[in-house]
């Protein structure tokens, strides 16, 4: 912005002074070249910044995109070779019929636990407005705890209060009157399986949008809620009127985040059955391990990878554009 | 002139090992070296390892040696990125059902030329095959083991079961006398099964003559839709019911590990291996004068179900900046003095043909029983991706165990490993 604004100052303090141009002929070109100068040097302080970015993030994307078209096992990474193989990564992935279910199973997956997950944050946030300040805090605290714990030890105790023998969810079941919950298993399809996750994932997300959103909703300006007060509007009016219209940039900015976030979450996923049972709950990053790691074809991992991009990419479309249109609205 | 040649190639990658590591190699004779071992988590016990490690010191002055036990969860990943990076471990054990895959990937030193050096003569032959490739030797055989049936022999006596059974028949007998003796108590289990016990459920497979593939010309394709196979599943089925395990039907023998379950004291019989066994007395040391084990029962009454013959080899990474050192180390482990402690302790060792130690220790004779007729899973690199990714055999015994019909449940697990076997 403000490399825009020098140079729109720039021509503007030139036009008036014509004469003093024609009175130093030989000075003007010292002067033309300060200009130069003055347009190259917002420039050269982003150089530094720009190839940092380049190097860190660059790279590995051309790195990733380059080995999707080697063949590259354990044995050519071992020895250094360079092998090129065409399409043939991307025939193969695409070529697997399972490759379409699980990237079906991925992008309802993804949409399923971003929805919850923002519906859920935005409510708490719009509760949190409305609570006693001691409660709010006692609230508070507990979402920052549950934020702050490791995404590991979050999915042991998940897998510890699901589990079929000794969880704590079968035994209340079992005391509260539900017998067929006596040795019950959570994981015997995927679509249970992955709902599990998906609960665990939600819980993990909540805090960040709850505290994001409530920044947004303590950012409506008060007059606005008491002009709609006077003019004796009802709640759902002044959410839909007030809340709504200050919210949905931050709504929009929220979703968009998670969407990318769950789209790719691994860990969770793995460690609660590597993607089982029969491969019911492998996700798209969950087949980018099996392929690269598990298998050591780091080749069709990395197309898998590209893939995911070029998906994920076609899914927030949407949102980027209107995240773009929306900043040049706000410039 | 095989010999020759491998020992040709070995040179050559020991070349190609020392000049691309220059900085760590060209130390010297004279110089410090660090010479990095992993072995694997219950497989050669602490004394040995320190006297072999003080041994070698000793014997090799300014050479430290960094010992370091590994975890068997999750090892295939963590060797994957060990071997490739530019500092790899200089002496590493495998799994035998792992070894092909990293020695066709060319990640492990040709050792064909110091074969005969390494006691070559006496190798356990499963265990060679495992680790040969292309006609080339690129690992040493350390131990095997397979699994037998650890049971508790006041248990036993109590219910009235004077001899261990020594058929199907009589394992199922023995069962119902166990359950029958111990009703009142509600911990008690006769065996302990997990769900996903899939050594197990090879040992049956194999039993009835079937197997999981077979090898069409180098490809292989699932044989889990035959007859035999399904049988053997449905045993597995039957002795999970009977015997009214409590494992979960979703696991594998290591999650909860089967050997602290048996440690609790509630259980009659687990189905396991001898470092198991000994976890099992570390934790609760009265199981040690209580324990014994019978081979896996056939269905042919007076014979032994074949045996998942599991077990170890030691190998030299590529990479190793110190492939001289660490193959005096595997002679010195291999030698006659280790290999003996290593039988006491209850293995099969593998680069000594002389087992006397094996019988003294009570599930060594068990072992050593249905030792002869141990099998192996298919010897191809992709193997290996069966065990560390999504193993079909896992999920075929989870369905099969809730409630899925065997036909359905063997046809998709067919499917899926034919797959994985294809590469």
């Amino acid at each position: 912005m403000t490399a825009v604004k020098t140079t729109t100052d720039a021509v503007p303090a030139g036009v008036p002074t014509p004469p003093a141009r024609r009175r130093a002929a030989t000075g003007g070109a010292p002067r033309r070249r300060a200009g130069a100068l003055d347009r190259a040097l917002p420039h050269l302080l982003l150089a530094p910044a720009v190839i940092g970015i380049l190097w860190l993030i660059g790279f590995p994307v051309l790195s990733v995109l380059f080995t999707s078209f080697r063949k590259l096992d354990l044995g050519e990474l071992v020895r250094g070779e360079i092998v090129w193989t065409g399409l043939d990564n991307y025939a193969e992935v695409l070529g697997d019929s399972e490759f379409w279910t699980i990237t079906l199973r991925t992008v309802v997956f993804t949409a399923v636990v971003v929805g919850v997950s923002v519906l859920a944050g935005l409510l708490i946030a719009l509760l949190m407005k409305q609570l006693h300040p001691v409660v709010r805090i006692v609230l508070q605290i507990a979402m920052l705890l549950a934020w702050a714990m490791p995404q590991l030890a979050a999915t042991t105790v998940y897998q510890w209060m699901f589990d079929q023998q000794f969880g704590i969810l079968n035994k209340t079941l079992v005391k509260i009157g539900f017998e067929s919950f006596a040795g019950y298993s959570w994981f015997t399809t995927g679509t249970s399986t992955l709902s599990v996750i998906g609960l665990l994932i939600v819980w993990q997300a909540i805090p960040f949008l709850a505290f994001s959103l409530y920044a947004g909703v303590i950012g409506v300006p008060k007059d606005l809620y008491e002009a709609a007060g006077i003019d004796g509007a009802s709640p759902v009016q002044t959410f839909r009127a007030v809340t709504w219209p200050e919210l949905k940039p931050l709504l929009l900015m929220v979703t968009f985040l998670s969407m990318l976030w769950d789209f790719k979450v691994f860990t969770q996923v793995w460690v609660f059955k590597q993607g089982g049972p029969d491969g019911g709950s492998t996700t798209l990053p969950v087949l980018q391990y099996l392929k690269g790691i598990s298998q050591s074809h780091f080749g069709v991992a990395a197309a898998v990878s590209v893939l995911m991009v070029l998906i994920l990419g076609a899914l927030t479309f949407q949102y980027v554009r209107r995240l773009i249109r929306s900043q040049e609205g706000v410039l | 002139m095989k010999g020759w040649r491998g020992l040709a190639a070995g040179a050559a990658a020991l070349a190609v090992a020392l000049t691309a590591c220059g900085t760590s190699g060209s130390g010297g004779a004279g110089g410090d070296k660090t010479l990095t071992v992993w072995l694997m988590d219950g497989s050669a016990p602490a004394a040995l390892t320190d006297s072999l490690n003080k041994e070698f010191q000793e014997s090799n002055p300014g050479v430290t040696v960094k010992y370091e036990v590994q975890k068997w969860t999750g090892i295939q990943e963590k060797l994957t990125t060990a071997l490739t990076s530019n500092n790899p471990p200089d002496v590493i054990e495998l799994g035998n059902t792992q070894t092909p895959k990293f020695a066709a990937e060319g990640t492990l030193l040709d050792l064909s030329g110091d074969v005969s050096n390494l006691n070559g003569d006496q190798w356990l032959g499963g265990l060679k095959d495992s680790l040969t490739w292309d006609g080339k030797q690129y690992g040493v055989p350390f131990y095997a083991a397979n699994r037998t049936v650890v049971y508790r022999t006041d248990m036993f006596e109590a219910a009235g079961i004077a001899t261990p059974p020594t058929s199907r028949a009589e394992w199922l007998d023995a069962i119902e006398k166990l359950k029958a003796a111990n009703a009142s108590n509600p911990d008690f289990q006769s065996v302990y099964l997990p769900g996903q016990s899939w050594y197990v459920l090879l040992s049956f497979i194999w039993d009835e003559g079937g197997d999981v593939a077979k090898s069409d010309g180098g490809t292989f394709t699932g044989t889990l839709t035959t007859p035999e196979a399904k049988a053997g599943l449905k045993f597995y089925e039957e002795l999970v019911e009977k015997s009214g395990t409590k494992a979960p039907k979703d696991t594998d023998e290591a999650t909860p590990q089967q050997m602290e379950v048996f440690a609790q004291g509630n259980t009659a019989m687990m189905i396991g291996l001898p470092w198991e066994l000994a976890g099992a007395v570390k934790a609760n040391p009265e199981l040690e004068a209580k324990t014994a084990a019978f081979p896996i029962p056939s269905k042919t009454a007076g014979k032994t179900a074949p045996v998942f013959l599991g077990g170890s080899n030691l190998a030299i990474p590529a990479g190793s900046a110190n492939a001289d050192l660490a193959k005096s180390y595997l002679k010195l482990l291999g030698g006659k003095k280790y290999q003996d402690q290593l039988a006491a302790t209850g293995m099969v060792p593998g680069t000594s043909t002389d087992t006397t130690q094996l019988a003294s220790n009570p599930v060594g004779e068990a072992m050593a029983a249905s030792a002869p007729g141990g099998k192996v899973t298919p010897v191809t690199p992709a193997w290996a991706a069966v065990e560390a990714g999504q193993n079909p055999l896992k999920d075929l015994l989870t369905s099969v165990l809730t409630g899925t019909p065997v036909d359905d449940a063997t046809a998709s697990a067919n499917d899926a490993l034919t797959k994985l076997l294809a590469g």
